[in-house]
């Protein structure tokens, strides 16, 4: 539909319309451009212009990083796709597949790689709706394209994953909503998608880009928008992170088990696992001897690391020629997990789909890969074996024969999707380096043992898993033997710990220390003897002619006196004697200032250079002086040749230096750190450029943008087992201090959206670095910088320090944290967020104590306390401490009493009362718990129900179990007998002397009646009366009030009833409402289920 | 519950302080056996337990175990933690000995390091609190470790009696600066220390004279100092020394030394320093013999970019640094001639990828 060409515009010729445009014309042509309209009208705004543009391009700035990534042949950027579901993350993916490479994928699983340009490649990646992949997926994801139902607008898990980012790193973020068909109304469309837009732009930055998808086509989104989407994508430009520029790592896109069949069939599958995984590597160079963290599973070591060859290569020059990419190089697209040209990687097989019938010359039909790879296998008319029986290797360049390998190399059959040629080369590469070095000579060895082990069954096999069996076996008797050999060593440190590692490590120690460490001692020896040879040239020599003398090395060593640790080197009399000749003397004079150009030459004049007069010699000849000392070739010309283009190159430096930018260096300090990256980055190129690839392997490591197979050892059995590709498999390279574990200062903030308080020794999960783990904070605050005091909980608003037992983490490092990864849990998850401060190896956190006691005995200043302590060694050290009384007297604990234990003399700036209590404010230092639980949800059946340490309530609760209660901790009505004054009793003879206004008052109360009280009255008849009539009068006034007060309720009661109608009818009216509202809720949710039955039938249709 | 890191395991005694060095410095666990195992006094120096002592002071957290015999440690490294500290060192060796792995751990420090330790400050095997303070510091400030960098010489100490205390200041890094020094330049200046203690002070002026006869051909700026401590800060023996040190255009340093020997006249030992110093300088390179390990170390740990120094051929203690290095960090060396136009050129340009190695143990905030 879209495809249809439109009518092309024709402009009216007459009318109304054109005669406006023709207006408008003329007008345009007057406008112009107006000088005067943007120039300031006065100085001052001109000044401040000035400086508001300046201030602006100062805001443009970023603290110059340096960008990791390499120029050439970058590994692909990951773009992730993450949003709720149902939202259409996996018709946008296909969609965006299908304008890459024109294919349609039945099922898009795990990463799909493709090349988008001619520099750039993209890795295509869905994220599900689990918290644990949201995670993984925001540390790794250069670009996001975060989708939104537009009908239903912004969800919980969205925002979580915004709050991830930012805790990791902000990568880009696109924001895509979709399900905009759904709404019908012109109006509402307008508004929902300006109110979903504000608050996307509130939550990434202002102007964050939001694409419009409409409605679904063919499962597809509409192309025009799925091209202006991929346009966007292309164009991005990424900022480096600063976590992903000093971490390497890998986002897996095959992994495969290399275990032994057998081995697993013996341990019913509950072994440890072998493992390989594939990738492009990312962040900066990988190397193999640092250990890897794989989210959801834990650290591992890497065994080997092999450079593959690129399965999804970025177009070559041949085709740079074209400004456009080619269509068979669109055509390119790598998906292992996914079944992409009809091949899909099984956990333990490769299956080829072909559709309809196959015939093998049908060359019309269109072959997927599967199918090209399996017509290949059929095409090859020698054997591996004899193939490589033809190739001649030789060990070294000097050996006469060739080395014979009788059968095919390992490593073969791992690589089922690179194509033929390219493991050929891959092979030598490996030979060559075997080659190379005496080094790895061993290593060679080795890798012929495991081929002769092949041999032996190569004959009978055709599957991948029965081959490894014997592959492993050679491996793990030297294990049997390396621990034979530790046995005899003198110490049994540390071998409880961890026997299997040590033993590990012996081995490859044990052959070093065969070749290195006698090495030194025979270098030593020669030092005395033979002076000419260089010293480490003399140590390789010895290595290669002697190598029968192993053993006979190490005797001598035994006998050899004390070898001292010694900073410097002795001065051996001997070799200054050549100093007492003069000419000797004179031979080195070049190397000093005065000296000249180079060590005299016999022969050889340096014709047309004066010697230089030392430092005060202009530039042009410091630069001959060096152009001649690096370039001394024997030929004259040649030498003269290249004085001259170094002399010139320095004078035209000198030149551009003066005459382009006279006032001298214009570079500012952030042009000057930019250039300086740069510069390093061109020397990081340049420097290993012609190393051969194993040996700048060994140098730099892995750089990124390779594609590698890492293999894994001990990986856990249920990696495998309960394997979904639908979850990211990340492996994330550690720095060797990321290894340690200590204590982790952070400072953390509630996240406001968290609905509840964190609780000190509560266990809370995190994400940090590469790892999500959960631990148990202990949270504190900086008390007045003198102490760090200990919270119950963390405090509303407000940031505070949190201390736990984990894996170190570079300082300034993000993270955030979560009470729980399930997803059944209401409210938002992401509870704290911050930032890595501090690693130790202790801590100093303290917690309020205090000690009560109460006075038994007191004297003037003085007061003798008991129930603070209970014994008096207890008082000996808090002697001198400060105490306080509840009421504010300030003292001091002096000395503990002899009797009875635990009482102890104190002094106070006041007389103390009895009733006093006093106390003692102390603080008691407090560790946290060294608990440390991965989240290991790569490795369940149910990923997402990973369930890590739970609450003492929250077991209890769920196993049934009552809360223990001791008795003595049980809330008792507390009994608070009267307290009793007794009365003041002033002597008599005090009494006595006292005036009278002082004496006290000792009158008691009159108990008989008095007179006033028992008199009888008789009233006079005119009294009689007034009483009357004061009565009767009396009377009328309560009957008025009473019947007043009898209307007032009638009244009263009318009104309630009014009331009560009132209410009903609003009543009425909501529930009216809450019906709609229940309408249109139930309505989507069908509409959801149909949507979902709708997928589920195309995908029956399909298959 | 926690993983336990991959331990590395040596056997021998040598190289012990750059195996601890670097095992605190990477957080790896390090096994050493068989130290002296064949040996009559089997096990552990006295310095050597010293200098686990100044280590286990210096970091926190870190723990050594070992063995009954004294033949074998384990060393669990923790945080280097710096700060003040008081140490002090047996008369069995210098100072330098034990100041050399300081030096190397204490930029990495969580504070700035104020080491103070006392014993002999100049002796024949370690590498003299001169030549620290001269030669050493300096090519720390090629790694941008150069703000209150600093070595006091408070009380000189001749051995064997000792008696002399320096103190060490170093300031905190976070990541060690890549270095590129390829340009070993020419010499520019010659300085140098002449230190007599309980002598007669004439003797450093007559190492001087000797050292000139020779010096004076070459260049005009030379300065030799006489540095006599008198009285309580000229420790417990008596001894003389003289230091020289010569700089190029590119600040690149080299260093000799030469002590007083019995029965040796000072004049010799002027000669003798003056002429190791000019072997020295004959060998080249950007960096001297005595300090290829520190340099190469700062360059491991430097950024993710290459760093390249032009060195002289390694010693055998240079070579078996290169190899734990590598088990240590993962990391090797391109050792390749510095001037492939020269074959007499014995020169080798060291160029590394530096591991991204960042201070952990810096407090933010």
């Amino acid at each position: 539909m879209d495809d249809k060409p439109h009518k092309a515009h024709r402009p009216s010729q007459s009318g109304a319309k054109a005669e406006k445009k023709d207006k408008a014309k003329g007008k345009e042509k007057k406008r112009g451009f107006n000088e005067k309209a943007f120039a300031p009208k006065s100085g001052r705004r001109a000044d401040r212009q000035g400086r508001r543009n300046v201030e602006r391009d100062q805001t443009r700035l970023h603290v110059p990083l340096v960008d990791r990534t390499p120029d050439e042949d970058p590994p692909p950027v990951i773009v992730a796709i993450v949003g709720p579901p149902g939202v259409g993350k996996t018709t946008l993916l296909k969609s965006l597949v299908r304008r890459y490479t024109k294919q349609t994928l039945s099922e898009a699983k795990g990463p799909i790689t493709i090349v988008s340009g001619k520099k750039r490649r993209i890795t295509f990646i869905e994220c599900n709706n689990d918290i644990n992949s949201m995670i993984d997926i925001g540390k790794i994801a250069d670009l996001v394209l975060l989708m939104i139902d537009g009908s239903f607008g912004f969800e919980m898990e969205t925002f979580e994953f915004l709050n991830i980012l930012q805790a990791h790193g902000f990568p880009k973020v696109i924001g895509i909503l979709t399900h905009l068909d759904l709404i019908k109304k012109a109006s509402t469309l307008k508004d929902t998608k300006k109110a979903l837009k504000r608050r996307f732009w509130t939550e990434i930055y202002q102007g964050a880009k939001l694409f419009y998808l409409s409605g679904v086509l063919n499962g597809r989104y509409p192309d025009t928008e799925i091209m202006n989407l991929s346009r966007f994508i292309s164009v991005m430009k990424f900022r480096p992170l600063v976590f992903r520029n000093s971490h390497p790592y890998l986002l897996a896109d095959r992994i495969e088990d290399l275990t032994p069949r057998e081995l697993i069939r013996t341990s019913k599958g509950k072994c440890d696992r072998t493992v390989t995984v594939y990738g492009y590597v990312r962040g900066t160079n990988l190397r193999l001897g640092t250990k890897i963290h794989i989210p959801g599973v834990g650290d591992l070591d890497m065994s080997s690391v092999t450079v593959m060859g690129d399965p999804c290569p970025l177009p070559t020059a041949e085709s740079e020629k074209r400004r456009k990419l080619s269509e068979k190089k669109k055509l390119l697209i790598h998906a292992p997990m996914s079944d992409v040209g009809g091949v899909m990687y099984d956990k333990d097989a490769v299956w080829v789909n072909v559709p309809g019938s196959f015939t093998r010359g049908n060359r019309d039909a269109p072959q997927g890969e599967g199918e090209q790879m399996v017509m290949d296998l059929q095409d090859v008319d020698a054997t591996l074996e004899d193939r490589v029986a033809q190739s001649s290797i030789r060990l070294f360049g000097t050996s006469s024969q060739a080395l014979k390998v009788d059968s095919s190399p390992i490593r073969r059959d791992e690589e089922g999707s690179s194509d033929e040629d390219d493991e050929e080369e891959e092979e030598d590469e490996h030979s060559d380096s075997g080659i190379g070095s005496e080094e790895d000579e061993s290593d060679f060895e080795d890798q012929e043992e495991d081929d002769e082990g092949l041999t032996e069954n190569t004959h009978n096999t055709g599957r991948a898993g029965r081959r490894i069996v014997t592959r492993s076996l050679p491996s793990s008797s030297k294990k049997e033997k390396a621990d034979v050999e530790y046995a005899d060593s003198d110490s049994d440190l540390g071998e409880d710990e961890d026997m299997d590692r040590i033993g590990k490590r012996v081995r490859l120690d044990e052959d070093e220390e065969d070749f290195d460490i006698p090495s030194d001692e025979e270098g030593l020896e020669d030092d005395e003897d033979e002076e000419s040879i260089p010293k480490w040239k003399a140590n390789l020599t010895e290595h290669q002619t002697d190598d029968d003398d192993f053993f006979q090395v190490k005797n001598k060593q035994a006998d050899d006196s004390e070898v001292l640790d010694a900073g410097k080197e002795p001065i051996d009399p001997e070799s200054l004697k050549k100093w007492e000749d003069e000419d000797m003397l004179e031979s080195i004079r070049h190397l000093f200032i005065t000296g000249g150009d180079g060590p005299p030459v016999e022969g050889e004049g340096v014709e047309g250079e004066d010697f230089g007069e030392g430092e005060g010699g202009d530039e042009e000849e410091g630069g001959s002086e060096m152009g001649d000392a690096e370039a001394r070739p024997s030929d004259p010309a040649a030498d003269r040749a290249a004085t001259l283009a170094a002399k010139k190159e320095l004078l035209k430096k000198k030149f551009d230096e003066q005459y382009d930018d006279p006032e001298g260096p214009k570079m500012d300090f952030y042009d000057e750190k930019k250039d300086e990256i740069s510069r390093q980055l061109a020397l990081n190129r340049a420097e290993f450029e012609n190393v051969d690839s194993e040996a700048r392997a060994l140098i730099e490591g892995y750089r990124p943008g390779q594609y590698v197979r890492i293999e894994l050892q001990d990986v856990p059995c249920e990696m495998i087992e309960n394997f979904d590709p639908t979850y990211p498999i990340i492996i994330g390279g550690l720095l060797p201090s990321e290894e340690r574990f200590g204590y982790v200062q952070v400072r953390v903030k509630r996240h406001r959206w968290y609905s509840r308080t964190l609780k000190t020794n509560d266990p809370l999960i995190f994400s940090l670095g590469w790892r999500r783990f959960q631990t148990i904070p202990i949270y504190s605050l900086d008390d007045h910088s003198i102490r760090m005091r200990m919270l119950k909980y963390t405090p509303e608003h407000m940031h505070c320090y949190a201390t736990f037992y984990g894996p170190v983490t570079l300082p300034n490092t993000g993270f955030c944290a979560f009470n729980s990864l399930a997803s059944d849990v209401a409210g938002f998850r992401v509870s704290a967020t911050g930032v890595v401060l501090d690693i130790d190896r202790s801590t100093k956190i303290v917690k309020k104590l205090k000690l009560t006691g109460v006075p038994y005995k007191i004297f003037k200043n003085t007061a003798f306390i008991k129930d603070m302590f209970s014994t008096s060694l207890e008082v000996a050290k808090f002697e001198g401490a400060n105490i306080r009384t509840v009421s504010g007297i300030r003292g001091q604990v002096k000395k503990a009493l002899p009797k009875p234990e635990g009482c102890f003399r104190a002094t106070f700036e006041d007389k103390v009362l009895k009733s006093d209590i006093v106390f003692l404010r102390a603080w008691y230092s407090i560790q946290p718990r060294k608990f440390y639980n991965p989240v290991t949800s790569l490795l369940l059946s149910e990923k997402s129900k990973w369930a890590g340490m739970r609450l003492t309530g929250q077991i209890r609760r769920d196993e049934g179990i009552k809360t223990p209660l001791n008795v003595n901790s049980t809330y008792k009505k507390i009994e608070r007998a009267p307290r009793r004054f007794n009365p003041l009793v002033v002597p008599k003879k005090l009494q006595a002397a006292l005036p009278f206004a002082s004496k006290p008052k000792l009158m008691k109360a009159q108990k008989n009646q008095t007179y006033l009280q028992k008199r009888a009255v008789v009233m006079e008849p005119e009294e009689k009366k007034a009483l009357a009539l004061m009565q009767q009068i009396r009377a009328l006034r309560k009957d008025q009030v009473s019947r007043r007060h009898e209307k007032k309720e009638e009244k009263k009661t009318e009104r309630a009833k009014k009331l009560e109608k009132e209410e009903a009818k609003r009543a009425e009216k909501d529930k009216e409402r809450k019906k709609d509202v229940m309408r249109m809720a139930g309505q989507k949710s069908k509409r959801e289920a149909e949507l979902e039955d709708g997928r589920g039938r195309t995908k029956r249709r399909k298959t | 519950m926690a993983q336990p890191s991959s331990v590395i395991h040596f056997s021998g005694h040598q190289h012990f302080r750059n195996r601890l060095a670097l095992s605190i410095l990477s957080g790896k666990h390090v096994r050493i056996d068989r130290i002296r195992s064949e040996d009559k006094n089997p096990g552990l120096r006295d310095y050597e337990i010293s200098l686990l002592r100044l280590l286990e002071k210096f970091t926190n957290g870190t723990i050594i175990e070992i063995s009954v015999t004294g033949t074998a440690i384990l060393l669990k490294p923790g945080v280097i933690l710096g700060g003040t500290l008081q140490h002090d060192c047996p008369t069995s060796r210098a100072i330098g000995y034990f100041l050399e792995p300081i030096i190397m751990l204490a930029p990495f420090a969580k504070k700035p390091a104020s080491v103070t330790l006392r014993g002999i400050t100049t002796d024949e095997h370690d590498l003299s609190a001169d030549i620290l303070r001269t030669v050493t510091l300096p090519h720390l400030q090629l790694f941008g470790i150069s703000q209150g960098l600093e070595l006091r010489i408070k009380k000189r100490g001749a051995a064997p009696g000792g008696g002399g205390e320096i103190q060490f200041l170093c300031p905190i890094i976070k990541q060690a600066k890549t270095v590129n020094f390829i340009d070993p330049g020419k010499i520019k200046r010659i300085r140098g220390i002449a230190h007599a203690v309980r002598v007669n002070p004439q003797l450093s002026n007559r190492m001087i004279e000797a050292s000139r006869s020779i010096l004076n051909r070459y260049i005009p700026d030379i300065y030799l100092y006489s540095d006599v401590y008198k009285g309580d800060e000229s420790g417990k023996s008596p001894g003389y020394a003289l230091t020289l040190q010569a700089e190029s255009t590119t600040s690149a340093i080299y260093c000799a030394e030469a002590i007083s020997e019995p029965g040796v006249a000072p004049e010799d030992i002027g000669l003798k320093a003056t002429r190791a110093l000019l072997a020295e300088v004959e060998k080249g390179g950007c960096v001297d013999q005595k300090h290829q390990c520190l340099v190469l170390l700062m360059m491991v740990l430097g950024s993710e970019d290459v760093g390249r120094c032009r060195m002289g051929e390694p010693t055998s203690k240079t070579i078996q640094f290169l190899r734990d290095i590598r088990s240590f960090f993962a990391t090797s060396f391109k050792i390749v001639p510095a001037d492939t136009a020269d074959p007499e050129c014995t020169q080798l340009t060291y160029s590394c990828y530096g591991t991204g190695y960042v201070n952990a143990n810096r407090t933010l905030a």
